[in-house]
């Protein structure tokens, strides 16, 4: 038997022996009612109706049954010839499922999950087809209503996060800010209280103001801090670009970090020069971060090692040290704000100097990344900066 | 005026803080140590009492709870009084939790301290 290519409404449908027999079996079949359990004749027509079929799809047997069971397909499908395709389908391999839209009698659609099952013969001809179809409706709506509620749980976390983050941010900033305030409030009042009991000379002047002024100096550095953050964060106009060396711009940088007990720790291997299209003060500020952060989580002597190579279409800089180290969960937040390492909870500064170097490196076109060290204590930082940032990766 | 002078111990991770501390407090005739964390601050309870501990609630390696604790297992410590200083919102929470005698939040001033000071050290002839 074959399978006719269209849907065609016309010819009287077959009488099958199977419609006849079987009357227990039939009756329980007609009497489900949250499955439409009908067949279909080889081209397609309705063969059999029963209570769950007329309370899915709307129709009573005697509308139905004779007619093509493309009427239970969109528009859109029918027109894809999808109702004949299924039946081939199942021909092929027996059995065919499928979920989508079908249409009711009242033109309304549901979501449908329908088995088509080809009934053979003994000689293996199909005779008929056993459709199965279920209202899934309403499974769908609880899903997006389950997604929906999802969306809105993922929401809330990250606001709880991002209000844990500022909290953080609170926490860290007003003790890093009050300390100093708090020296420099001391330092002055203490010189104003020697002074009106007549015990301020010339020695406890001088370190009454040096205390002011170091107390001011750092204060000043943390609200930096604090206004380049919120300045990358707020401005995205392109950066400065112009050509920036960042051997002699790294080895500049090094010299600053050469005194008191650092003296000696940096070293350096780089080409002769490696040029770049960038901001030199921005980049000056990363490679500043970097150095300051190596120094600062790690303890004199031991070496803090700046590599600069040419990688690919840019230039990578290295630093690695040999101190704190990080594990995998810190290397992956430790460029968020204020996300400072597990083992660094209570190292001095706000915490943004990573956070920092991170924005203006993306805003470069390029990548900053941190890992612990292989082969020994301590962590290396690597930063990987475009030639030119039209040409960034 | 009587004066209430005694032996203060100051634990604060800030070196500036501390010694700007140390020498307003030693300006009033007090006998002042410093210490920058936890272990340090009871190394020198163990090598000699004193009559006050000035301690900030945030501090790197022994925060000021678990400070607290060992100190309060010092036969000889036990019961010194204790002033908390902290920039954090929430101190007076913190002074009580840690049966604190006073507090002071940062900043704080020259007199409030040298006052706070005074109140809490016992009476001298």
């Amino acid at each position: 038997m074959t399978i006719p290519d269209h849907a065609d409404d016309s010819a009287t449908p077959p009488d099958l022996p199977v419609l006849r027999s079987d009357v227990a079996f039939r009756l329980l079949v007609d009497a489900v009612q949250d499955y439409a359990i009908f067949l279909v004749s080889v081209d397609g027509r309705v063969l059999s109706w029963n209570l769950g079929a007329q309370r899915i799809k709307g129709y009573s047997a005697d509308e139905i049954i004779g007619k093509h069971f493309s009427a239970f397909y969109t528009a859109e499908d029918r027109d894809a010839n999808r109702p004949m395709r299924v039946l081939r389908k199942a021909i092929e391999e027996g059995r065919f499922e499928d979920e989508g839209w079908r249409v009711r009698k009242d033109g309304t659609r549901f979501w449908a999950d329908v088995i088509v099952t080809a009934l053979t013969d003994e000689a293996g001809q199909t005779f008929a087809f056993a459709k199965v179809t279920r209202d899934l409706t309403e499974r769908l709506a609880a899903e997006e209503q389950r997604r929906n509620l999802l969306a809105e749980q993922r929401g809330r976390t990250a606001a709880e996060e991002a209000l844990l983050a500022r909290d953080r941010f609170l926490s860290i900033a007003s003790h890093e800010l009050k300390t100093p305030v708090a020296s420099l409030q001391l330092a002055a009042e203490s010189v104003i209280r020697a002074r009106a009991a007549g015990k301020l000379d010339e020695e406890r002047l001088v370190a009454g103001i040096q205390r002011i002024t170091t107390s001011t100096r750092r204060l000043g550095v943390l609200l930096n801090e604090l206004l380049d953050v919120s300045r990358l964060t707020a401005d995205s106009s392109p950066l400065d670009a112009a050509p920036v060396d960042l051997v002699s711009l790294v080895a500049e940088i090094a010299e600053r970090f050469s005194d008191g007990s650092d003296r000696g720790r940096i070293r350096l291997a780089a080409p002769d020069a490696a040029v770049i299209a960038g901001d030199a003060s921005r980049l000056d500020q990363v490679v500043t971060n970097l150095v300051d952060n190596a120094l600062k989580y790690s303890a004199p002597p031991t070496p803090v090692d700046i590599e600069i190579r040419q990688a690919g279409s840019g230039v990578e800089i290295a630093v690695a040290d040999r101190g704190l180290g990080l594990d995998a969960d810190s290397a992956e937040r430790i460029f968020e704000a204020f996300g400072r390492g597990a083992n660094a909870e209570h190292i001095q500064g706000l915490g943004l100097g990573l956070h920092i170097a991170h924005q203006i490196v993306l805003r470069h076109g390029g990548r900053i990344a941190a890992e612990a060290r292989e082969d020994g204590p301590g962590a290396t930082f690597s930063v990987w900066l475009p030639r030119d940032q039209a040409t960034a990766e | 005026m009587t004066a209430h002078v005694g032996s203060i111990l100051v634990v604060e991770d800030d070196e500036m803080l501390r010694e700007t501390l140390g020498e307003v407090l030693a300006d009033e005739g007090h006998e002042v140590r410093g210490a920058a964390h936890g272990y340090e601050a009871l190394e020198c309870l163990d090598e000699r009492g004193v009559d006050l501990i000035v301690l900030d609630l945030m501090m790197p390696r022994m925060d000021a709870f678990e400070f607290r604790e060992h100190q309060r297992r010092r036969p000889d410590a036990a019961t010194t009084r204790l002033i908390v200083l902290s920039a954090a919102r929430d101190i007076e929470t913190a002074a009580e939790r840690l049966e604190a005698d006073g507090w002071l939040a940062k900043p704080f001033s020259l007199i409030d301290v040298i006052e706070l000071v005074s109140d809490l050290l016992p009476e001298r002839a």
